[in-house]
């Protein structure tokens, strides 16, 4: 008999709690810090108060679970379920997959942590993978080792709106901000996997969305075996701007006609280091 | 009957033909075909020979070989503008095919001629007719012709091939409709045919005034040592010293400061740094190059050798390479070693500031009207110190001296990306990833400069017909990347005509750089009136501050 197997993510795969409890997924909100007090992501914490708060300059911080309501919610899933494949936001980013590892040793295996690097729509792309996997019988175990396995099988570009808050976080010098918003540069930032790296600057919205475009193209190509709808999931993750993104989502159906096209906001933990107005397209390849 | 020259003659005719260019290249810069303020060709082509024929000069008794040495790497180092790169090809490809020769006869004029117009049409990716080349070919056809002949006197060989050469100058117009509609012939052309011209006399015995003044610019030591191993000390004392700035120490003072070395002296290297200049002079007066340095700041590590006293050739010529190598070693303690360095030829201080905000390593002050060399490239060059450095011209015109040093330098990976305008240039660098390789990036950026449009608008020198419209001395016109777009008498208007047929649907910023001769406001009310008219667009105002151009716009 197969063993009863939960998925759990966190609130950075931008799935909310109520798609989750519909496609039978429990989600870990994530913590923030605004102005010294905590908020948890989708629970008491909705995305338009977060972009409030982030454009009224109030002092956002994200931060990790804490271990305790960690193990709380696995302790109470554990009680209904055999196992748990837990898939936490990119370790690249936050130290929350390590610490959620060293908890799960007092778990005896029944509690898999998958280290595969994924954030915002491909974290959740790996969070549906994961139920599908199960469905076909496979323990946590296996799901973790094949989700590792397929981690580099994906591919984010964002586009920026404002250096703002990439200044703020230190990842440019103010010289280059000063100088970047004199002149409107838009950045095109890429997550391989690992961590934010930059990938480009565009000067307009129009050229910063075609070299996410021809960018996606190529990895799809070049990395994943081909740009097919029924290799690729493609995704996109906006920030804020709806109008925006339908825009860019029908631009997209046009040059892949054909593909499965999703739009998710942007997880907020992204958000924040990057500011509202960011666009971004992802993706995964498909499980086979 | 004259039927040989040996270097000696020849290295008068070099001389001769170098003074005749110079006296007339007023009268060549009147001949550019676009009445903009920037009379090129005569004085680029002029400041080219020049560096060669000082260099000629300096040498008593040459033979051939080491005539032929000066005359190539003197006009290569020294070459700016098109036609000035292409002239010092000709010379380049001409005594490459004589250097083994004692002495010179018809056969051997004709072999060189063609050597040269090979050699230069090597040099220049789409060769023009109607230009330079063309009449160079004319006079290599009618050389041959004549040596095929047998002819054997040289005073009736370079009389033919000068008056075939003037026929074909005179045909440049039915070959380039630009210069037919603007009443012109090539000015490179003429530029040549003076040299030519110049040479005949020369051979003829004609009394000619030989004297080579000292060219205006400012030659490297290291090149000189090379260059001029017979050399003349001119100036006596090598003055070495650092100004700690107390004063604002711009750009525009730099040049004022250097400006000043300039006519006291030369071999002037002035190297800026946040708060401290380090400065360098040949002069026979070193006390007013400090009480000059001294209204900036305080000065340290001052040294003055007299090297006049240093009289035996080599000893002097070992201080000279190891005070070349000392100022190389301590331009690269000014800059860290990079992988990969950028340099950029821009005028203006909005807009230098802007390409060094862009991570330009290096600014070669330079532009419409004063096209830097070959040298002023290789010595930026070395001043960088990166392995891989990119090149941004930003000028059609100075894209050719770029190549030509990109060729010269062995030890370093240059890469010219040919950028015509400053936006080229700007879309150019800020489409640089640094994550990507060098090769990546080259053929990114080459790809990305097609994308943006730009217009700029400068005053009509003279009057004109182009492209159909008539032009009045003092007008102004807009340029675009293929013609000229407006005219008129005022100049937000001619701007704002620009603009428009600058646009399409697909273009989305709008850049404004106005120029030094326009105050904010007029540039404020300008953006205001492209914003009404193109609401779906963003404006985008800055200070470029340059000279010539009121308004350089780019659209992408």
């Amino acid at each position: 008999m197969n063993k009863k197997i939960a998925v759990v993510t966190d609130s950075n795969s931008g799935i909310t709690q109520t798609e989750a409890s519909k496609c039978g997924i429990k989600v870990l909100p994530m913590p923030f810090m605004i102005n010294e007090e905590t908020f948890y992501e989708d629970i008491t914490l909705t995305q338009n108060e977060f972009y409030e708060k982030l454009e009224s300059g109030a002092d956002v911080v994200t931060s990790q679970p804490s271990p305790e309501s960690v193990m709380k919610l696995w302790d109470e899933i554990l009680e209904d379920y055999d196992e748990i494949v837990y898939i936490p936001m990119s370790s690249g980013l936050s130290g929350s997959c390590q610490s959620a590892i060293m908890l799960s040793e007092d778990y005896n295996g029944r509690v898999q942590v998958v280290n595969n690097q994924r954030i915002s729509v491909t974290q959740r792309q790996s969070a549906l993978d994961a139920k599908l996997l199960a469905g076909r019988g496979m323990d946590a175990a296996e799901i973790k080792e094949f989700l590792e396995k397929d981690k580099y099988n994906s591919s984010i570009y964002i586009m920026l709106d404002t250096l703002y808050y990439l200044k703020k976080g230190g990842r440019i010098t103010p010289a280059a901000a000063a100088i970047g918003t004199m002149l409107k540069l838009k950045p095109v930032l890429t997550i391989q996997g690992d961590k934010l790296d930059a990938f480009a600057k565009a000067r307009t919205s129009n050229q910063g969305k075609s070299i996410m475009i021809n960018a996606i193209r190529n990895d799809m190509e070049n990395r994943f075996g081909g740009a097919t709808a029924d290799n690729i999931w493609l995704e996109v993750a906006y920030t804020r701007n709806k109008e925006t993104m339908k825009q860019f989502v029908a631009e997209l159906e046009e040059e892949f006609p054909g593909f499965d096209i999703v739009a998710h906001p942007l997880s907020l933990s992204v958000a924040c280091h990057i500011g509202p107005g960011a666009l971004a397209v992802a993706c995964c390849k498909k499980i086979k | 009957m004259t039927n040989t020259i040996d270097a000696k003659i020849l290295a008068k005719m070099f001389l001769a033909g170098a003074k005749n260019l110079e006296s007339q290249k007023e009268w060549i810069n009147d001949l550019n075909v676009f009445p903009v303020p920037d009379g090129d060709t005569g004085t680029n082509m002029t400041l080219t020979i020049m560096s060669a024929a000082k260099d000629v000069a300096a040498m008593e008794n040459p033979d051939m070989i080491s005539l032929c040495k000066a005359i190539s790497s003197g006009s290569l180092r020294g070459a700016r503008g098109n036609s000035g790169v292409i002239l010092s090809q000709l010379f380049r490809g001409f005594t490459k095919s004589i250097r083994e020769k004692d002495v010179l006869n018809i056969p051997v004029f004709a072999d060189a001629f063609e050597k040269a117009v090979e050699t230069a049409y090597k040099a220049v990716m789409k060769p023009k007719e109607g230009t330079i080349l063309t009449v160079a070919k004319g006079a290599s056809i009618r050389a041959r012709e004549l040596a095929d002949e047998g002819c054997s006197d040289l005073e009736y060989f370079f009389d033919e091939v000068i008056k075939y050469a003037d026929e074909v100058l005179e045909r440049t117009p039915e070959m380039l409709p630009v210069l037919k509609q603007a009443g012109v012939v090539d000015s490179g052309g003429q530029g040549l045919m003076q040299v030519l011209k110049g040479a005949y006399d020369a051979f003829l015995g004609k009394e000619i005034d030989l004297t080579i003044k000292e060219v205006k610019s400012a030659p490297s030591t290291k090149a000189k040592a090379e260059a001029q191993p017979d050399i003349d000390i001119k100036y006596g004392y090598c003055t070495e010293f650092i100004i700690m700035l107390s004063r604002n120490f711009n750009i525009k003072t730099e040049m004022d400061f250097k400006e000043y070395l300039e006519s006291i002296g030369d071999s002037i290297v002035v190297v800026a740094d946040d708060d401290v200049v380090k400065v360098h002079v040949h002069t026979n007066d070193p006390g007013l190059a400090i009480q000059k340095a001294l209204k900036y700041g305080a000065l340290s590590n001052l040294k003055i050798d007299n090297m006049r006293l240093e009289h035996q050739e080599k000893l002097f010529r070992e201080e000279q390479s190891k005070e070349s190598k000392a100022e190389e070693q301590k331009a690269e303690e000014v800059m860290p070693h990079k992988e990969v360095g950028f340099i950029a030829v821009s005028v203006g201080e909005g807009i230098n500031d802007i390409f060094k905000g862009l991570g330009v390593d290096y600014i070669i002050e330079g532009g419409q009207t004063m096209n830097p060399s070959t040298e002023d490239m290789l010595n930026a060059i070395e001043r960088v110190n990166a392995d891989s450095v990119f090149i941004l011209p930003n000028n059609k015109n100075i894209i050719l001296a770029a190549n030509q040093a990109q060729m010269m330098v062995k030890d370093k990976n240059i890469i010219v990306i040919p950028t015509k305008t400053v936006p080229q240039g700007i879309t150019a660098i800020i489409n640089y990833v640094p994550d990507m390789s060098v090769q990546e990036n080259e053929e990114n950026m080459k790809s990305e400069i097609g994308n943006v449009k730009t217009g700029q608008v400068t005053y009509a020198v003279r009057d004109t017909m182009i492209d159909d419209k008539e032009i009045k001395q003092g007008d102004y016109m807009g340029l675009g990347d293929a013609g000229i777009l407006s005219v008129g008498s005022d100049v937000s208007d001619v701007t704002f005509d620009m603009v428009k047929e600058m646009m399409n649907d697909d273009l989305e910023l709008i850049s404004v750089y106005y120029g030094e001769e326009i105050t904010e406001d007029v540039a404020e009310a300008l953006k205001t009136r492209i914003e009404e008219a193109y609401p779906s667009c963003d404006i985008e105002l800055q200070y470029g501050g340059q000279p010539i151009y009121y308004y350089i716009i780019s659209a992408e």
